[in-house]
């Protein structure tokens, strides 16, 4: 009995020590990568400038920048506005403007690209947006040796500021400072014509269903006040979801939908404004919609002309034909839903009319 | 219960070892960007030894940099989660256990979210810092093993199907909570938990923490290792094991801290991944037997070699982009649980 026991004792210390022998093995095997792992690899050029981009963090950019791969839409649009577009070598699945950007070389989501994919690539610059990549995938290029400058406007000054600033660090100062005096240009104007008019209250839909507005510290909140009009939301959530109980109480005078194909965007109203809860808007009940493109979503410089059109649709008023101004008062997108609105006026009010009757006992 | 000789657990650990090197081998040639087989086996041999200098700058990044670490991380948190799962199996005596089933991965990101929220509000020095979020963590972990152990007991005993419900009623209870806070986080936060939650190897980590997550698992494996004996006698009940002179007290509290400790690493690295914890002990009970001293270590291999394949797929699927690997081993595991169940009633 004895000694089966010690017996079972040895072999069961003889087996735990293999085990433990295995253990340390495994861990030594594991110890070379650690020891390898941040040897940034040399570039060919020997030329860098530094900069210090939005997240605070320093970035050393060879020069020339030859090699850019754009990891958020609206960097993308960015690069194509500044005339760019031949340096940029590849962009996300989402990068859909212009449409010569769909047919880059694809380096896969804003929220899990391929690192490899990029590293294989040898860009000279990677361009990240705060507001629509994740912080991760900077500090894990930052890891590789891969300059990464990364970007985060909250308004639309912002905007304007940190285009012309990526200009200088790709650069190009000069197409820099003519697009952002463009910008202020036209900003300048569109307050002109807004002068003396009181913003309107609007509810900026992000999603029906629930129901997403923006807080008011986004950067589509501050495009809203450049187009004369305030959001009836106040949260500090960047994306809250809304009760429709509060809206019907704040009742704002407008409702502001963003997508990219006008006639859809319609659909959806259509389909919305036939909901119990939405029937009883002000907004609704009275087609004050308006649908504006997509781009301002977008923190990038297309989002003052989507700015120019709300304030066309939100205060017509303003921009009451002046001989001289005609020309430009003749931007495609805001004539056909305009048209398609009318049209369905004499229905909508038929609903209202009912249902007028079955409130009034 | 055949004995347990030296070379038997010497040969399993090799075979599987041997399983586990091709796997990885496999894992690093597969990628967004191809590598040829005779290019990687130079590398290697390059690497091996010692003449890192002759790689190309862009196959070091790719293979050395960026997958040969995160396949090092999938080992770990592979090897983690199924020695917890092959463990907490062992002590609450059900098969169903796992870290995932019993709510403790929810508890583990509860603690992590906690840590993440709480974090910039007290100004730590870096280093704390990044070990702030596996604290969270394994307190998290922690403290559901504790709260699912007491609402599982009936009468003084552990009761299985109460054990069960209360780890599936506290999960979904602790699921509650995590989105509750998510909610309160911010726009770029959000999207980085969002992320995380699923299951997600993609992200480097901090070389502290891969630190932390290595010396973790061998002490807490280790430690549970010691009570592989225990645990044999400890199948035959709680009343039992007690009267062959098993200190349930001491296994308890080993395996529920070094378990805990193991779950709470690979979650907080990790995010949920589910199913490696439930399912790769069964495979190795029905390959090699539930001797403890051959169980812990085969599921360790077990583990790791199945998380390396599911990341490889996660990697590889849709690429350039990414699956979240926690999809993967749901839709790998799930068909193959209900398999191994209907044959075990058949």
């Amino acid at each position: 009995m004895r000694s089966r026991n010690t017996r079972r004792k040895s072999t069961m210390a003889k087996a735990s020590n293999a085990f433990a022998a295995a253990m340390l093995f495994a861990l030594a095997w594991s110890l070379p990568v650690r020891a390898q792992s941040i040897q940034s690899t040399p570039s060919a050029s020997p030329l860098y400038k530094e900069f210090v981009d939005e997240a605070g963090r320093t970035v050393r950019v060879p020069q020339p920048v030859l090699r850019i791969i754009s990891l958020a839409p609206s960097l993308t649009e960015t690069i194509y506005a500044l005339g760019l577009q031949d340096r940029l070598i590849a962009d996300t699945d989402f990068c859909d403007f212009p449409a010569d950007a769909q047919k880059k070389t694809k380096v896969g989501g804003g929220l899990n690209p391929s690192l490899e994919q990029i590293v294989a690539l040898k860009p000279d610059l990677v361009l990240l947006a705060k507001s629509f990549n994740r912080i991760e995938t900077l500090h894990a290029l930052e890891t590789l040796g891969i300059p990464a400058y990364g970007t985060e406007p909250h308004t639309v000054q912002q905007i304007i500021s940190s285009t012309e600033r990526l200009a200088g660090v790709l650069g190009a100062p000069e197409a820099g400072s003519a697009l952002s005096a463009d910008l202020q240009r036209r900003l300048s104007d569109l307050q002109q014509h807004l002068n003396g008019f009181p913003p309107r209250r609007v509810l900026f839909v992000v999603w029906s269903d629930p129901l997403i507005s923006i807080g008011r510290d986004t950067f589509i909140a501050d495009a809203l006040k450049h187009a004369g009009a305030s959001s009836i939301v106040d949260s500090a959530q960047d994306w809250p979801q809304m009760s429709l109980e509060e809206v019907v109480r704040l009742q704002p005078d407008f409702l502001v939908f963003a997508g990219s194909h006008a006639e859809a965007g319609q659909n959806d109203i259509e389909v919305l404004a036939e909901r119990p809860g939405w029937r009883g808007l002000d907004a609704v009940r009275n087609r004050h919609f308006a649908m504006i493109s997509d781009a301002v979503n977008r923190p990038a410089p297309r989002i003052v002309s989507a700015i120019e059109d709300l304030a066309r649709q939100l205060h017509p008023e303003a921009f009451v034909p002046l001989p001289d101004d005609e020309k430009e008062k003749k931007a495609p997108p805001t004539a056909e839903p305009q048209l398609s609105t009318v049209a369905l006026e004499s229905h909508a009010a038929d609903t209202a009319q009912m249902e007028a009757c079955a409130c009034a006992p | 219960m055949r004995p347990l000789t030296f070379s038997r657990l010497l040969m399993h650990c090799a075979v599987l070892g041997a399983i586990l090197f091709a796997v990885v081998v496999i894992a690093l040639k597969m990628g967004a960007v191809p590598v040829s087989l005779y290019g990687l086996v130079r590398d290697l041999f390059r690497v091996a030894f010692g003449q890192a200098s002759q790689l190309s700058s862009e196959h070091q990044l790719i293979v050395f940099n960026i997958r040969l670490p995160r396949i090092f991380l999938s080992i770990f948190v592979g090897a983690s989660l199924s020695v917890a799962g092959a463990s907490f199996q062992a002590l609450l005596r059900n098969p169903l256990a796992d870290p995932y089933v019993l709510g403790i991965s929810s508890g583990a990101s509860v603690g992590a979210i906690l840590a993440l929220i709480i974090e910039p509000h007290l100004a730590l020095a870096p280093a704390i810092a990044a070990l702030f979020t596996p604290v969270g963590a394994f307190l998290g972990a922690a403290m559901t093993v504790a709260a699912v152990y007491f609402l599982g007991r009936r009468e003084g005993e552990i009761d299985t199907t109460t054990l069960l419900l209360a780890g599936i009623i506290s999960a979904s209870f602790l699921s509650a909570i995590i989105q509750f806070f998510m909610s309160t986080l911010s726009g770029g936060n959000y999207r980085g938990f969002a992320f995380w939650i699923m299951g997600d190897l993609s992200t480097p980590l901090q070389p502290i923490l891969n630190w932390i997550l290595r010396v973790g698992f061998f002490v807490a494996a280790g430690a549970i290792y010691t009570t592989a004996a225990d645990l044999n006698l400890l199948l035959a009940g709680e009343k039992e094991a007690m009267h062959l002179g098993v200190d349930i007290r001491r296994v308890r509290i080993v395996v529920y801290i070094a378990a805990s400790l193991l779950t709470g690493l690979a979650v907080s690295v990790s995010g949920a991944i589910g199913y490696v914890g439930l399912l790769v002990p069964h495979v190795m009970r029905i390959l090699f037997g539930s001797d403890h001293r051959i169980l812990l270590p085969t599921a360790a291999f077990g583990g790791a070699i199945a998380l390396v394949i599911a990341d490889t797929l996660a990697r590889t699927v849709v690429s350039p982009s990414e699956l979240p690997v926690g999809a993967v081993t749901a839709v790998a595991g799930a068909p193959l649980f209900l398999y191994l169940l209907r044959r075990r009633l058949a």
